[in-house]
């Protein structure tokens, strides 16, 4: 567990003669510590980032669990069964019709005229919100 | 300020606080921390804030933890100016500055960046005194009582068990989840109790079955939406309304008006009819003043001043392309000439001279010349008509400098001219039609203060909503109704009813006005009819699980099975975890121990194929 050099937290608590302002040695942790776990990567000194909750997931799945133990992922609500009810983009009132052109969900005249008068950054910036961009042009 | 508007009735205007962090002083330990047993240590290490406290013995259960700061850090503004390492928490003062810069140990509710992890903890100990009093050996001589996620990954708590252990040197830990202290907090404590835990923080929402003081994990969900999708979502509503205010609807003024402002409708249906009505609207909109900024004003004049330099532009290249047909006008006439002096040669006979000429010319025969002659007079007969127009267009168009539709149709001809002679034609097409668009959307500002205003209707419902129905946002798990349906009945009908009778709500996300009477109206629909039960609010949902958390810990200070120890650590690996009434359910599998770079590769090779071996087989 040496490695002093690498961890980029030491030499703040190292004291090597000069004190800087913020690099007093903290008394209750030890200086020469190293996460182990800093880099998950097989890379040696290049990657040093640390995995994202995905890879953890990832990495857990090939766990060998038993079919009813309970872990991150199995803990997870399942989808709704239901139909989503339809909301105004615009006023969050109950929407009954849908712009054909560009497929933004309006309740009132008023509404639709606001909709077809918006710029298109604004309606695509509706429909991301909903995730209801469409990938295919 | 709110009272001076020329709109006469100011109702329902509210400035917004920002308020600033003060930093946090650096804490005397005090008598507390100094007793016979050495005192526990108590953090609750969420994802919104991070509390920390001493856990101290004796009649007064204590107050607040003393230190309350958000899970964050950043370094100074400015790139790394030497010296200041990165600050955290309440040293930040105010998050908008920094926002691109912070940087938090966890994503959703699991800590993965421990390096971070360990800068939140430096801060704590530091502020609450925390010093080691034995020896010279740098270390916490605390036990240590820690909140993790719901069933979190082994390697998680692995991690984070190195860190406890071998950086800070930690005799005993406890780890728990934090809704199971809260349940502790509020319930007798003498009583093995079981019910239902709905627990709703900043980024997911837990429903947790506690079946005889036990969390009963296999029937635990997770829906992964909470204060901060929330606080995201009506920034972004707000966002699209107001185009014009884009940089100042930060994120911090959203958790403003989500803590403030925002309330869960009993019946969200019949609430939206409410807010259709126009004068309920005006009597429950709230408009956040925002501070005045005169750029504001400025930017409403660049969408016509965008046209004025778009009119500029057309005019230069105008200018340029009438211009360039002069040029060619007076080439061609030159060439004309000779060719016509040519002709006359050929006219008055001197034969040689024109053939000569011809020859020049690098023509055969006076018939090529002849109609070369004739093209080349038309060309120049229109480009002489084209200039004609064009200058005239020209001054129509000076004399008439404001940007309106009229204007335009007079332009397009001459536009359609200047498209044989030049490359501009892809701007021209495009510009066109853009021309048009923002004249009809530029209002005229009337009233200053209103334009600084966001008004929040039907916004302050919407927000919070999506924790019952994820699919405003689009994302399909099911609510917090659907899910508890789901996970009741994946009960035997007397254990159902067993759990709904103390059914717990905690957690920040949990505190909006009319939250309680909304679950008691879904558990309403969809229980037996004529079945009962039983919704209570933590007493302080926020702060509840740390309490718990201490009172846990000083219940149980000297019961050894519940807490971790070194010698345990060491021989179990980091994943080990010891069971009690408020912890995740162990399962026993044992991750390869993270060993240094270089050798990790190998390591985890063998290590699992170890563990595949002793830890059961696979389905």
């Amino acid at each position: 567990m040496d490695g002093v050099s690498e961890n980029k937290m030491v030499p703040s608590d190292f004291s090597t003669g000069p004190m800087e302002k913020a690099a007093k040695p903290l008394p209750f942790k030890d200086p020469n510590f190293v996460h182990s776990g800093h880099g998950g990567a097989v890379a040696g000194k290049k990657n040093r980032t640390w995995k994202n909750l995905k890879q953890i997931l990832a990495s857990e799945r090939a766990l060998p669990w038993q079919l009813n133990d309970p872990n991150y992922f199995s803990i997870d609500a399942p989808p709704s069964f239901k139909p989503a009810k339809k909301y105004s983009d615009v006023s969050g009132l109950l929407a009954n019709y849908t712009d054909p052109q560009s497929k933004l969900r309006f309740s009132t005249i008023e509404e639709f005229s606001y909709i077809r008068r918006l710029p298109s950054d604004v309606v695509t910036g509706y429909l991301a919100l909903r995730k209801a961009t469409s990938i295919v042009p | 300020m709110a009272a001076a508007t020329a709109a006469g009735l100011a109702t329902n205007v509210f400035p917004f606080r920002d308020a600033r962090a003060a930093p946090d002083p650096v804490l005397e330990a005090g008598p507390v921390a100094h007793g016979s047993l050495p005192v526990p240590l108590v953090l609750d290490n969420g994802s919104f804030q991070a509390r920390a406290g001493w856990a101290c013995p004796g009649p007064d259960p204590g107050p607040e933890p003393r230190l309350q700061f958000r899970a964050v850090c950043a370094r100074g503004r400015g790139g790394a100016r030497g010296g200041a390492g990165p600050q955290v928490g309440n040293a930040l003062g105010s998050l908008e500055p920094l926002r691109w810069m912070l940087r938090s140990p966890f994503d959703r509710n699991v800590p993965v960046n421990l390096e971070l992890q360990e800068l939140l903890l430096d801060y704590s100990f530091q502020h609450l005194g925390v010093s080691s009093q034995v020896t010279g050996e740098g270390c916490v001589d605390h036990p240590i009582v820690l909140t993790e996620a719901v069933c979190t990954p082994l390697y998680s708590r692995q991690m984070m068990s190195e860190l406890l252990f071998e950086c800070y040197g930690i005799p005993k830990v406890a780890y728990g989840i934090d809704s199971l202290f809260s349940f502790y907090h509020n319930n007798p404590k003498n009583m093995i109790s079981s019910g239902l835990i709905i627990s709703s923080g900043y980024q997911c929402t837990h429903i947790l079955p506690i079946l005889e003081g036990r969390l009963d994990a296999r029937n635990c969900k997770r829906i992964n939406l909470g204060g901060s999708q929330a606080a995201g979502y009506l920034q972004r509503l707000l966002q699209l309304k107001y185009p014009g205010h884009l940089a100042a609807i930060t994120l911090s003024r959203m958790e403003e008006i989500l803590h403030e402002h925002s309330y869960i409708a009993e019946d969200y249906v019949e609430e939206l009819q409410k807010w259709r009505c126009p004068d309920y609207y005006e009597n429950n909109v709230h408009k956040m003043q925002l501070p005045f900024s005169s750029k504001l004003l400025g930017s409403t004049l660049t969408s016509e001043e965008k046209q004025e330099r778009r009119q500029q532009q057309l005019r230069r290249l105008q200018e340029l392309n009438a211009r360039r047909r002069e040029e060619k006008l007076q080439l061609d006439q030159e060439r004309l000439d000779r060719l016509l002096y040519v002709q006359e040669l050929l006219e008055d006979g001197q034969m040689d001279q024109f053939h000569k000429a011809l020859i020049e010319l690098n023509m055969d025969s006076p018939e090529e010349l002849q109609s070369y002659i004739q093209k080349l007079s038309a060309a120049v007969e229109q480009a002489k008509q084209k200039i004609l127009q064009a200058e005239v267009s020209l001054e129509v168009d000076v004399v008439d400098s404001k940007p309106e539709t009229p204007d335009l149709e007079q332009l397009e001809p001459s536009l359609e001219d200047v498209e044989n002679i030049n490359d501009f034609e892809p701007l021209f097409s495009e510009e066109t039609p853009e021309v048009e668009k923002p004249v009809a959307t530029v209002q005229p500002v009337f009233n200053l203060a209103a334009y600084h205003q966001l008004f929040v209707g039907t916004e302050r419902i919407r927000a919070p909503e999506i924790i019952f129905q994820p699919s405003l946002i689009g994302e399909e798990q099911a609510g917090i109704a659907e899910t508890l349906q789901y996970i009741l009945d994946r009960y035997p009908k007397d254990v159902q009813e067993l759990l709904v009778q103390n059914v717990l709500l905690t957690g920040g996300n949990m505190m909006y006005p009319g939250m309680k009477v909304r679950i008691e109206k879904e558990l309403l629909e969809m229980r037996p009819f004529q079945s009962s039960f039983q919704v209570q609010l933590a007493a302080n949902p926020v702060l509840d699980a740390w309490y718990g958390a201490r009172d846990w810990a000083l219940d149980h200070l000297d019961n050894e099975d519940v807490w971790i120890t070194r010698k345990d650590y060491e021989e179990k690996g980091g994943g080990y975890l010891r069971e009690h009434c408020a912890s995740n359910v162990y399962v026993p599998i044992r991750l390869p121990k993270q060993a240094s770079r270089s050798a990790e590769a190998q390591a985890s090779g063998k290590g699992s194929g170890a563990s595949g071996g002793g830890a059961g087989e696979q389905a």
